[in-house]
C-alpha cells in the first residue's frame, strides 16, 4: 500500500508493497497497545491538592508578606510603579507628620490589578525593600473584572521599622 | 574589493555612514539595480534578503535593506529615503527576493510607503480602511480615529499597483485578486488547523488548489511601536509572547543585542546556562511541532505523546525559571536566577527519557503507510526559492539551505559544543518532518555535553538602573526553533529605542504557502502547514 | 444453552388468552418496537462511552471521570445537553430535505439492526435472505449523507457529502464480497443458518486461509463504510470542520452521531455473526465437558462479547493512524482490496469444492 505513482508501479513492487505496508501498521499499533497497558500519568486535581505543592519559583500572584505584627516593608517609593511595563501597580501615598512634627510619605493603597499584569518580575527585581514578592497560588479564577483588582496591603498595616537594606548581591537568587 | 568600494562603483553618489554595521545612503531611483548587483556578485553574493525595515526618520519616511551573505558573516544596510512625505513611493525589490512581497506590505501597512512595480499593494496587517499609519512618528492613536467595527466588513478583492515604464511616469492599476467564477473557500481564521489565527482564501478547481491569497493580522499587536515607548527592560517580556514556543530563544536575541551593543561582557556560566535553555525550548518547539503536525493529519493519539513529553521540558522551566510557556527568564546581562539545584538531575533524566521515546515516535508515525503516502513528495520547496523567501530553520534545511546560525554565526556557548546540521535535500513535506525530529536528537546531544559543565561564576553582570544604549544601529541574529529570528535597534542615545524591528521566521514561512500548494490537493494543504510549522503571532507581531 | 424462545413463547401464549389473534399480534410489534429503540439508545450510549475510555487509555489519560463513579453517566449527560440544544433554523437550505436525511440515517440504521441474532430465539427479522438484506440496508445511509450535504448549502458539506458518498459507494463492493465468501462457505444466506452451521467450530477456523483473509478485509471495508477511523475525511474535524452534519445542531447531530457508532455495532456484529460464531460458544469437537462448561454463559454474553471485542479493534485502529486521503483511500479499495476481494472467492471456491476446509 504505498501509493506509488502508477507509471513507478510494477508487480513485484505491488506485492511488496503489501508486505511493507502491512509491517508497517502493526508496528504503530504494537506501540500504542504497550501505551494501553501503562500506568496513566494523569494528575488527579482537584483531588490531590491537599499534597499539591508548587515550585517555589512559580509566578502565580503578586503579594505583599505581612508579619505577625501586620507590618509590611513597603516604603511606597514607586520604583515598582515606574518599572512596570503598562500600569498595572499603582501606589498610592498619604503624609503623615510624626511625633516629631516631620512629615513623611507612608502608603496607603497599594493597587494591583491581576488582570492585567504580564508577569515580567520586573517589579520584584527592582524594589529596594524586597516588599513584594511573586506567591504560587494559581486558583486565580473569578467571576467579575473586577475582583482581580486587589489591594495589596491589609487594613490598619504599617511600616516595618527599617532594617538596613540589603544590597541585592549578584550571587543570591532572589526570592 | 570591499563593500564600500563595490557600493561607490555602482552608485557613485552612495553615502557612507559609520557604525558596527556597514551603512550605505542610496538614491531611490539606483536601489533596484544595487540590489541585483549585490545580490548576484560573485565574489561575495549577498543572496539573502534579512529584513525591509521602514523607517519614518523625522523629516523623511524611507527604507532600510538589510542584506547578507550566505554565511551570514557580512551584512550591509542600504538606506533609501522617499523625497515626498505625502505620497513616498520607493522601488520595489519584489522580483529579486520573493519575501520582499510581503515585507513590502508591511512597510506600506504600518508607515504608508508605496513600492513601484509591487504586484499587490494591499495592507498586510490593518484593514484597507484604517486611518493613519501607526509606525510614523505623527501618527495619531486617538481611539476616535479608528473605532471597533461592529459589522463585518468583507475583505477587498481590488488590488492595486503602481507601475512605472522606465521614463519617470507613473500609473495606478487595479486588478482583481480572484475572478468571477473561482470557487474561493475560506480556510480560518477559526479553524483547528491553522496554528492561529490566519485566513486563508483558497481558490479551488475541484480539490485542486490554483491559487492562495493570506489574510494576516488577526493577532497584529503592534508590538514594534510599543517598544518605542519602553525602556530596555520593559520591552523584554513583549518578545516571550512573539513565537511563544520559542520564547527564550527571542528573548536570548534581544538581550544579546543590548549587551553588544553596550558592549558588556558576560561570564562563561551565563553563556551555558542561557544555550541550555535555548535548546530545551527548541526540543520543545519541535516536539510541539511533531505532535501538531500528527494532529492535523488525523492521529491524535501522537499529539498526545508529544503533549505528555513536553510536559517534563515544562516542569523543568517551571522549577528554574518560574513560567512554563512564557519563561522570563533571560535579562540584560544574565538571566534572572541561578539555576535550581534540581535542575542538572532533571535535565540527565528527561534526556534518557527522550531518547527512549523517540524511536516509538518512529515506529507510531514516521514509518507509517498512511503518514508516508500524505507526506511525501507533498508541498516541493527547491533551494532557490527557500533562499529567496527567506526560509530558513528545519524548513529551509528541508531543501538543502544550510543556514543553521549556530554554525556560521556561534553565539552563547555554541562554539563550544559539537552537534551536526541536519540537512536535506528533498524539500518535501516528510524532509521538514523528519528535520525536526533529528534535530531533537541533536539538541539532547548538546544538552549532554553542557549539563556536568556549566562553570562557576556570576549569573548575572551589574548593569546601570537606566539602560541607554549609546547612537547608532545595532542588529543580532539568532537561530530560532523556526528559522532566523532578528532583531535591529537604532537608537538615539535614549533609554528607549528610536525604532526597534523583529525579523519574524514565520512570515517565511507562511510566505511560501501560496507557491509550494498550487496544484497540491486541499486535503494537503493542512499537511503542508503542519510541517513548515509556522506560529502566527510571530507572523503578525 | 438457554432458549430465549421459552420467554418469548410464553409471552405469546399470555397475550393470546386475553386478546383475538389480531391484537395480540400488533401488541407484539409494539413491544418489539419498543425493546429494539431501547436497546438501540443504550447500546449507542454504552458505546460512546466505551469509546471515549478507551480512547484515553490508549492516549496515557484517564478520560471521562467526573460524572459519576469512573464517569459512567457521562454520555446520560450528552445526552441531555444535546436535547435541550436549539434546532437552529437555517435559512437558505432546502426544508424538506435537510430535516428528513438524518431521518434517513437512522432509518437504515435500525433497519440492520433489526436483523442481527443477539442470542439464541433473540432474532427479530429471520429473512432466508439475511446477509442480502442487511447489505443492502445498510446502503440506504448513503442516500441521508448526500441528502444532508447537498441540503445544507455550505460548501464545506458538499464537499464532504460527495467525498462520503464515494467512499461508501466503493467500500460496499468489497463488504459485499467478503460476506459472499464466507456465504459460499457456510452455504446460506440466513442469518440463523449461518450460526447454527457453526455449532462445532467457528467459521474463521472452518475456512482458515480464505476466511482469514476474508476476515481482514470486511473488517477494513466497514470500517471505511462507517467513516470511521484512518477513513473519517469526509468528518474531519481538522481540515473540513464536520464535513456533511457541519450545520446540524442539536438531536439532529445527536441522530448522525448515533447513527455512527451503531453502524460501528453493527458492523460488528455482523462479523461476529459470520466469522466468530454469532452467540455460539466457543465448542472445541471432542472435548465434551469443556463443551459443556461453555454452554453455561448465555447466548447474549457471548455474541455482545464477540462483537465488543470486535469493536476495540476498531477503536486500536482509529486511534492509531492518520486519516488517508480520498484518492489514497479510493486508491486502496480499488487497487488493493477489490483484485485481493476476487482472488479470494476464487480461492473459497476451491476450498469448499474439494473439502480443503475442517
Amino acid at each position: 500500500m504505498a501509493f506509488l505513482n502508477d507509471d513507478e508501479m510494477t508487480f513485484s513492487k505491488y506485492i511488496l508493497s503489501w508486505f511493507t505496508g502491512i509491517k508497517s501498521l502493526a508496528t504503530g499499533l504494537k506501540v500504542t497497545i504497550r501505551e494501553f497497558f501503562r500506568p496513566k500519568v494523569t494528575e488527579r486535581y482537584p483531588e490531590n491538592r491537599a499534597t499539591l505543592v508548587m515550585f517555589d519559583r512559580f509566578r502565580g500572584e503578586l503579594v505583599m508578606p505581612h508579619d505577625e505584627n501586620n507590618q509590611h516593608a513597603c516604603t511606597a517609593c514607586g520604583i515598582c510603579m515606574m518599572n512596570c511595563p503598562n500600569g498595572t501597580i499603582h501606589v498610592i501615598s498619604k503624609t503623615e507628620t510624626t511625633e516629631d512634627g516631620k512629615t513623611k510619605k507612608v502608603l496607603d493603597r497599594y493597587e494591583y490589578d491581576l488582570g492585567q499584569c504580564t508577569f515580567c518580575n520586573l517589579c520584584v527585581l527592582s524594589c529596594p525593600s524586597h516588599a513584594i514578592v511573586f506567591a504560587t497560588t494559581f486558583e486565580n479564577a473569578v467571576f467579575t473584572r473586577s475582583k482581580l483588582q486587589k489591594v495589596l496591603n491589609r487594613e490598619g498595616s504599617s511600616l516595618r521599622p527599617k532594617a538596613p537594606v540589603k544590597e541585592l548581591q549578584a550571587n543570591d537568587s532572589p526570592k | 574589493m570591499n563593500i564600500q568600494e563595490k557600493i561607490s562603483h555602482w552608485v557613485p553618489e552612495a553615502q557612507m555612514e559609520e557604525g558596527q554595521i556597514p551603512a550605505f545612503r542610496i538614491p531611490a531611483s539606483r536601489i533596484h539595480d544595487l540590489c541585483k548587483n549585490l545580490r548576484d556578485d560573485q565574489e561575495t553574493p549577498y543572496k539573502f534578503l534579512v529584513s525591509l525595515i521602514g523607517m519614518d526618520w523625522g523629516d523623511s519616511l524611507g527604507v532600510i535593506f538589510q542584506l547578507s551573505t550566505l554565511p551570514f558573516d557580512q551584512s550591509v544596510l542600504l538606506k533609501v529615503c522617499a523625497e515626498d512625505r505625502e505620497n513616498p513611493q520607493i522601488p520595489s525589490v519584489s522580483d529579486l527576493w520573493g519575501i520582499a512581497n510581503l515585507y513590502e506590505r508591511e512597510v506600506f501597512c504600518l508607515l504608508g510607503i508605496r513600492f513601484i512595480n509591487h504586484p499587490d499593494m494591499r495592507r498586510l496587517y490593518l484593514r484597507s480602511s484604517w486611518n493613519g499609519y501607526p509606525l510614523r512618528k505623527d501618527y495619531n492613536p486617538d481611539e476616535a480615529l479608528n473605532p471597533l467595527n461592529l459589522e463585518s466588513e468583507p475583505e477587498s478583492d481590488i488590488v492595486t499597483q503602481i507601475t512605472s515604464n522606465g521614463e519617470g511616469t507613473i500609473q495606478e492599476t487595479e486588478s482583481a485578486l480572484f475572478e468571477k467564477e473561482e470557487y474561493v473557500v475560506n480556510i480560518g481564521p477559526q479553524h483547528p488547523a491553522t496554528h492561529g489565527v490566519l485566513h486563508f482564501r483558497v481558490s479551488l478547481d475541484g480539490e485542486i488548489i490554483r491559487k492562495i491569497d493570506l489574510n494576516l493580522g488577526y493577532v497584529h499587536r503592534g508590538i514594534e511601536k510599543m517598544c518605542e515607548g519602553y525602556t530596555y527592560p520593559q520591552m523584554l517580556h513583549l518578545t516571550d509572547r512573539l513565537d511563544y514556543l520559542s520564547a527564550h530563544i527571542n528573548r536570548h536575541a534581544l538581550c544579546l543585542c543590548v549587551e553588544n551593543a553596550l558592549q558588556l561582557e558576560l561570564p562563561a556560566r551565563v553563556q551555558v546556562i542561557r544555550t541550555m535553555m535555548d535548546e530545551l525550548t527548541r526540543i520543545a518547539s519541535h516536539l510541539l511541532a511533531w505532535a501538531c503536525i500528527c494532529m492535523d493529519m488525523g492521529a491524535l493519539t501522537a499529539f498526545i505523546y508529544g503533549m505528555r513529553d513536553r510536559e517534563k521540558i515544562m516542569d523543568i522551566f517551571e522549577e528554574t525559571c518560574g513560567g512554563r510557556l512564557i519563561t522570563n527568564y533571560n535579562v540584560i546581562g544574565g538571566v534572572m536566577a541561578d539555576i535550581h539545584p534540581n535542575f542538572k538531575q532533571r535535565v540527565k533524566d528527561f534526556i534518557v527519557y527522550l531518547r527512549k521515546k523517540i524511536p516509538e515516535y518512529h515506529d507510531l508515525f514516521t514509518g507509517n503507510v498512511i503518514a508516508i503516502g500524505r507526506l511525501k513528495g507533498i508541498g516541493m520547496l527547491s533551494r532557490e526559492e527557500a533562499v529567496s523567501y527567506g526560509v530558513t530553520g528545519p524548513s529551509g534545511r528541508a531543501s538543502g539551505f544550510s543556514c543553521d546560525l549556530r554554525k556560521y554565526q556561534p553565539y552563547a556557548a555554541y562554539d563550544r559544543v559539537k552537534f551536526n546540521e541536519i540537512i536535506r535535500e528533498e524539500g518535501d513535506s516528510f524532509a521538514r518532518y523528519m528535520n525536526r525530529l533529528d534535530e531533537i536528537s541533536e539538541s539532547l546531544f548538546i544538552l549532554e555535553q553542557l549539563v556536568d559543565n556549566v562553570p562557576e561564576g556570576l549569573f548575572q553582570v551589574k548593569t546601570k538602573p537606566i539602560i541607554r544604549l549609546p547612537e547608532g544601529e545595532y542588529s543580532q541574529l539568532v537561530e530560532a526553533a523556526r528559522g532566523i529570528f532578528g532583531v535591529y535597534i537604532d537608537s538615539r542615545g535614549d533609554k528607549s529605542p528610536y525604532r526597534l524591528k523583529f525579523r519574524s521566521p514565520c512570515l517565511s514561512l507562511v510566505s511560501i504557502m501560496d507557491s509550494i500548494a498550487r496544484g497540491e490537493k486541499i486535503a494537503d494543504l493542512i499537511a503542508m502547514g503542519g510541517s513548515l510549522d509556522y506560529v502566527v503571532p510571530d507572523i503578525d507581531r | 444453552m438457554f432458549d430465549f424462545a421459552i420467554i418469548t413463547d410464553w409471552i405469546d401464549q399470555t397475550l393470546k388468552t386475553f386478546l383475538p389473534d389480531g391484537w395480540t399480534f400488533f401488541f407484539e410489534c409494539v413491544l418489539i418496537a419498543l425493546a429494539l429503540l431501547t436497546a438501540y439508545a443504550v447500546l449507542a450510549m454504552i458505546l460512546i462511552y466505551v469509546e471515549r475510555k478507551i480512547c484515553a487509555l490508549f492516549q496515557c489519560r484517564l478520560g471521562p471521570n467526573r460524572v459519576g463513579p469512573f464517569g459512567i453517566f457521562q454520555t446520560v449527560a450528552d445526552t441531555l445537553k444535546m436535547l435541550i440544544k436549539e434546532l437552529i433554523p437555517i435559512n437558505s437550505v432546502d426544508r424538506v430535505l435537510f430535516f428528513v436525511a438524518p431521518f434517513i440515517v437512522i432509518a437504515a440504521s435500525v433497519l440492520s439492526f433489526g436483523a442481527i441474532p443477539f442470542g439464541k430465539g433473540l432474532q427479530v427479522l429471520d429473512f432466508n435472505i439475511g446477509i442480502f438484506y442487511m447489505i443492502a440496508v445498510s446502503s440506504l445511509g448513503v442516500l441521508g449523507i448526500m441528502l444532508a450535504g447537498w441540503s445544507s448549502n455550505n460548501k464545506y458539506s458538499m464537499i464532504g457529502a460527495m467525498r462520503s458518498g464515494a467512499q461508501m459507494i466503493s467500500y460496499e463492493l468489497s463488504v459485499g464480497m467478503s460476506l459472499m465468501t464466507m456465504v459460499l462457505l457456510a452455504g446460506s444466506l440466513q442469518l440463523s443458518e449461518i450460526i447454527e452451521a457453526q455449532a462445532d467450530t467457528w467459521l474463521l477456523f472452518q475456512g482458515h486461509i480464505p476466511a482469514l483473509i476474508a476476515f481482514v478485509v470486511y473488517l477494513i471495508a466497514g470500517h471505511a463504510e462507517t467513516n470511521r477511523g484512518p477513513f473519517d475525511l469526509p468528518e474531519a474535524e481538522s481540515e473540513l470542520t464536520a464535513g456533511y452534519h457541519t450545520e446540524y445542531s442539536g438531536i439532529q447531530f445527536g441522530f448522525f452521531y448515533l447513527a455512527e457508532y451503531l453502524n460501528m455495532f453493527i458492523v460488528a456484529s455482523i462479523a461476529t455473526t459470520v466469522f466468530l460464531g454469532g452467540w455460539m460458544p466457543f465448542h472445541v469437537s471432542g472435548w465434551d465437558s469443556f463443551n459443556q462448561i461453555m454452554d453455561y454463559i448465555p447466548s447474549v454474553l457471548w455474541f455482545l462479547g464477540k462483537t465488543f471485542f470486535v469493536v476495540f479493534l476498531s477503536l486500536w485502529i482509529r486511534w492509531s493512524f492518520p486519516r488517508l486521503r480520498i484518492d489514497q483511500l479510493l486508491q486502496l479499495e480499488w487497487k488493493y482490496l477489490l483484485p485481493l476481494n476476487l482472488l479470494n472467492l476464487l480461492l473459497m471456491a476451491l476450498v469448499v469444492v474439494f473439502e480443503w476446509h475442517f
